[in-house]
Parts: C-alpha cells; sequence; structure tokens
C-alpha cells in the first residue's frame, strides 16, 4: 500500500494531537485517546481508507503497552508513536498484527527522543512565563505557556513522522518480504511476549505485601475459569472493597 | 474555611463560572508547558487566569505576587490533583479578601498534597482504570469491532471527568480544612489499599489475557508423540510461559533493579531467538 504526502501529514497530525501536553482536545483525550494504539491506529486507519484494518493493527500494538503509565514525565517508551507510525507502517507493508507490535516497538523507544526534547526545550518557555509573572501580566504569561511550546512541538511531531511514513513505507515494505521464515517467528514472538513487561511495570509499582497472590487470583480468573475482563473487574472491585472494609474496622492503617 | 467564608464578609467574591472556566482551562492545558524544570508549575498558573482576573484585576501588585507564587516547581495527577486547584483557588479568595494567609501558607499546602495526591491518582487511573478499559476496548477492536475503540473512549471520558469536575469543585467548597479531615481519616489509606488490590488482581487478568506464549515442539520417541504444550506444560500450569515472563521481568526491574529498557531488550533479544529457532511459536 502507498501512503500519499497528504496521508503522511495527516498521521503526523495524530501523532502531535495525541502526544502529551497537547491541549486542543484536553489533556484526557490526547493522552489517554490519540496517544493509545487502540485509538489512534483506528484514526491512522481511517486517513489510510481501512479503519476496520486499522483497528485491528492498533489494538495489537496497544498489548505491550496497555499497562503504560508515565509517571512525573518519566516516560519508558511513547505508545503514540508507535501506535500512529506504527500502524501506518504495518498496513503499508500488510503483515499482521504479531510482526507489526515488533515494527512498532522500535518506534516507541524513538519516541522517547521527542518527549524528552520537549520536557527540555520547555524550560526556555517556563523563564518566559517567569518574566510575565514579575510584571504581573496573566495574559502573557497564558500566551507562552500555550503557543510557543505547541508550535515546538507540532514541529518535533509532525515532521519525523511525515518521513516515516512518507518514505519508509517502501522500505519497511522491501524488509518485511524479504525476510526469511524463521526471522518472521521470531518478530512474532517476540510481539507476543512485550505485553509482559508493561504488566511487569505496573506490578512494580504495587508495593502492597501480597500484590503477587492477588495478581496470580486475577490470571488464574481468567486462565482457568476465562472470565472476561469486566467480570474480573467487577469481582476485583467487590473484593478490594470487603478486604479494606474488613481491615480498616480495627482502626488499622 | 467555609466556615471562615460566612463570618468574612467577602468584597471579592468569586463567581461559580470562574471556578468552572479554571477547571476547563485545566483540563486542556495541564500539561502544555511540561518541562523538567518546574513541570506544571506555569500550567497550574494559566489555568487559575479566570479567578486571578476577578481577584487582581485592578490589583497590579497583587497580581504580580500571585503569578510569582504559583510560578514554583508543581506536579500532580490532572484529575484527582484538582482537589489541590480548588483548595488553592478558595485560599487566594480568603487572602484577596484580607485574611491572614500568606503566600507560603498556600504553597506549603500545594507542595504538601501534590505528591499523595500524584501517587494516590496514577494509581487509580493510569494503574487501574485506564487499563481495565483498554482491556475491554482492546477485545473488541483485535477482532476489527470498531465499537472497541469507541466505547473505551466513551466510558474513559464520563468516568474521568465526572470524578475531576467534582474534586475540583469539592476542593474549592471544603477549602482547606475540610480537606485536611478527609486526608487525616481513613478514607485516602482505604482508597489507595482497594486501588492497589484491584489493580494487582486486573494486572494478572490482563497478564492471561494478552501475553501469549507457547510452545510448538513435539517430543518423538520412537512411535510416541507428545506436544511439549499440551502434553507437559498445560496439565502442570495452564499460562506457564506467559506467567514466567512477566514474573521474569519483574523479577529483573524489583530485584535486579534493571531498567525497564534494559529488561525490554532481553525481552525481545530472547524471544526473538527461541522463537526463530523454533522452540517458542
Amino acid at each position: 500500500m502507498q501512503i500519499s504526502a497528504l496521508q503522511a501529514f495527516l498521521i503526523g497530525v495524530v501523532y502531535y494531537l495525541g502526544e502529551v501536553g497537547t491541549p486542543w482536545l484536553t489533556f484526557l483525550v490526547s493522552y489517554c485517546g490519540l496517544y493509545r494504539p487502540l485509538i489512534g491506529g483506528t484514526i491512522v486507519g481511517i486517513i489510510l481508507g481501512d479503519p476496520v484494518q486499522g483497528c485491528i493493527i492498533g489494538a495489537s500494538i496497544n498489548l505491550p503497552y496497555i499497562a503504560f503509565m508515565n509517571v512525573g514525565g518519566a516516560a519508558p517508551s511513547n505508545p503514540g508513536l508507535a501506535g500512529t507510525l506504527g500502524t501506518a507502517l504495518a498496513m503499508a507493508a500488510g503483515v499482521g498484527p504479531s510482526v507489526a507490535i515488533s515494527i512498532a516497538m522500535p518506534l516507541g523507544l524513538l519516541g522517547t527522543l521527542i518527549w524528552i526534547a520537549h520536557m527540555s526545550i520547555d524550560v526556555l518557555f517556563v523563564h518566559v512565563c517567569d518574566k510575565a509573572a514579575a510584571e504581573g501580566d496573566i495574559e502573557k504569561l497564558a500566551f507562552w505557556n500555550l503557543w510557543p511550546p505547541q508550535i515546538v512541538m507540532a514541529i518535533m511531531c509532525i515532521v519525523p513522522v511525515f518521513i516515516g511514513a512518507y518514505y519508509g513505507a517502501d522500505v519497511v515494505t522491501d524488509v518485511i518480504a524479504k525476510l526469511p521464515e524463521n526471522i518472521m517467528n521470531g518478530l512474532q514472538v517476540v510481539g507476543g511476549v512485550l505485553p509482559a513487561i508493561g504488566i511487569a511495570m505496573n506490578l512494580r509499582q504495587i508495593t502492597r505485601q501480597g500484590s503477587l497472590l492477588y495478581f496470580i487470583l486475577g490470571f488464574i480468573l481468567v486462565m482457568y475459569l476465562e472470565l472476561p475482563m469486566i467480570a474480573v473487574a467487577i469481582f476485583g472491585v467487590i473484593f478490594a472493597y470487603t478486604y479494606t472494609s474488613l481491615y480498616m474496622k480495627d482502626g488499622r492503617v | 474555611m467555609t466556615k471562615n467564608n460566612e463570618d468574612i464578609k467577602l468584597e471579592k467574591k468569586l463567581t461559580k463560572s470562574d471556578v468552572v472556566k479554571s477547571f476547563i482551562r485545566w483540563s486542556f492545558i495541564s500539561h502544555t508547558n511540561y518541562n523538567y524544570e518546574r513541570l506544571q508549575a506555569s500550567m497550574f498558573t494559566s489555568s487559575l487566569k479566570p479567578v486571578f482576573k476577578r481577584l487582581y484585576g485592578d490589583d497590579p501588585d497583587g497580581m504580580k505576587e500571585a503569578l510569582q507564587r504559583h510560578m514554583a516547581f508543581f506536579n500532580t495527577e490532572p484529575h484527582f490533583g484538582g482537589v489541590i486547584h480548588g483548595i488553592v483557588i478558595a485560599m487566594e479568595e480568603q487572602k484577596a479578601n484580607g485574611a491572614p494567609i500568606t503566600g507560603e501558607a498556600i504553597n506549603s499546602i500545594k507542595t504538601g498534597l501534590m505528591g499523595p495526591l500524584a501517587g494516590v491518582g496514577d494509581t487509580l487511573w493510569q494503574g487501574t482504570i485506564v487499563p481495565i478499559l483498554l482491556a475491554i476496548g482492546i477485545s473488541l477492536g483485535i477482532e476489527g469491532n470498531l465499537l472497541g475503540p469507541l466505547i473505551y473512549i466513551l466510558l474513559l471520558t464520563s468516568i474521568m471527568w465526572t470524578i475531576a469536575y467534582n474534586v475540583w469543585m469539592k476542593g474549592y467548597e471544603l477549602g482547606t480544612e475540610g480537606i485536611q479531615k478527609i486526608l487525616s481519616g481513613n478514607l485516602i489509606q482505604s482508597v489507595i489499599m482497594s486501588a492497589s488490590i484491584l489493580g494487582a488482581i486486573v494486572l494478572g487478568a490482563l497478564g492471561a489475557s494478552f501475553v501469549n506464549l507457547s510452545s510448538p515442539i513435539v517430543i518423538t520417541i520412537g512411535q510416541f508423540q507428545m506436544p511439549l504444550q499440551s502434553g507437559i506444560i498445560d496439565p502442570i500450569l495452564k499460562g506457564l510461559l506467559p506467567l514466567t515472563a512477566i514474573f521474569l521481568s519483574y523479577y529483573l526491574m524489583k530485584v535486579k533493579r534493571m531498567k525497564s529498557l534494559h529488561v525490554m531488550g532481553i525481552l525481545f533479544v530472547g524471544a526473538f531467538i527461541l522463537g526463530a529457532l523454533g522452540i517458542l511459536g
């Protein structure tokens, strides 16, 4: 599949609109919407004329990032870039979901560079905001808090994705077509195992005693009882509520 | 604080729309100028523009002081953390009307609350609500059902905005003392505890659903053939391989203190080699 210049540009815009900190769709719809490959991939699919395929690829690329967290500005990877450019390249090359994950993950790592640049360059604008604050000029402060950082970020987001989607599609298609079968099999296994990272990272955040046991409980509920996610979630809410109420009854903390 | 509100005649009264407008501003701009030096400082200040204009519109010195005071380092989770904005708005309103509240008091409330609320907020939101809803959305989306992304985003925005709006308004309504009362009680501890238990259970479910690892090896001894996966691994523990991959990553990160990037590298290379050799498939 060919990606036209206009399509490549639009994909860049989708990535920009989803990147952490863009204000145009609210923080929530950016960071929890377009930034997540499930949503970003679907919209890329619409741009490339096949929303269903975009949705399938995007949902798959989202798997390793299902438990993704950006805490205090420290982001281990960039699902936004993986979901937009990754879906575009995977659709252009016509690969299946597992291989799409392997294409997207390295992009996600590259994407952290864009994030780090954003967090660093913005330091300049904070100092202009300081000046505005010293002058008591709230309008000027609000301006420097919004426009300059966003213009810089738009350029940093749209340009690389445009280049990647417009020129990269042929390269990726070529490379994938030439890969021997066992290499493809390797990539597929990688795609299957990478969600483990995101889950382990999240589990690490939970320091409460016994968290590994609760983890295994959830694992077994799905593996053996084959409960759907919503059922596990409801079970979890009731279980956590009951446990906590009993625990707190004596006023313990 | 609410009591004080009645005692002191407020000359510079904020309207409800000032408070709501600030909330809406914050929803849009909470990270526009996010940076390593002071994180959300200028975003916090800018979001309170309607409040500052009302309170200090005809008091240039008061405005200068207020703006400079809020340019200090600030970082919190943007939805649950909105309670801080609510409290700060209430305090600024009091201060502008001559209540004996120092700038330091306002700043210490901010720094005191931003850490704990970021912790609670991130666990509840990024760590629990988002993964659960994503799991539902992904399980539909991966089948090519466009309702997956749609349901995900609709549920997410309605849940999060409801929480964020109410938390913001509650902060303004209750002020410092009311919030301190809530924070010093068992409520926050209970919420953290419930969220971590729920989070761990959900993560387990996610691991079982979405980590995909099995072996295609078939053991052949003479006439006797036995597939490794269904013949040996599954009877021991269904999902043994995915569980191993998760616990290995967990062990490397938590106990060995390795960076997630390095663990990802190890998993990537390991899985690739084993897959290419046909041991995993």
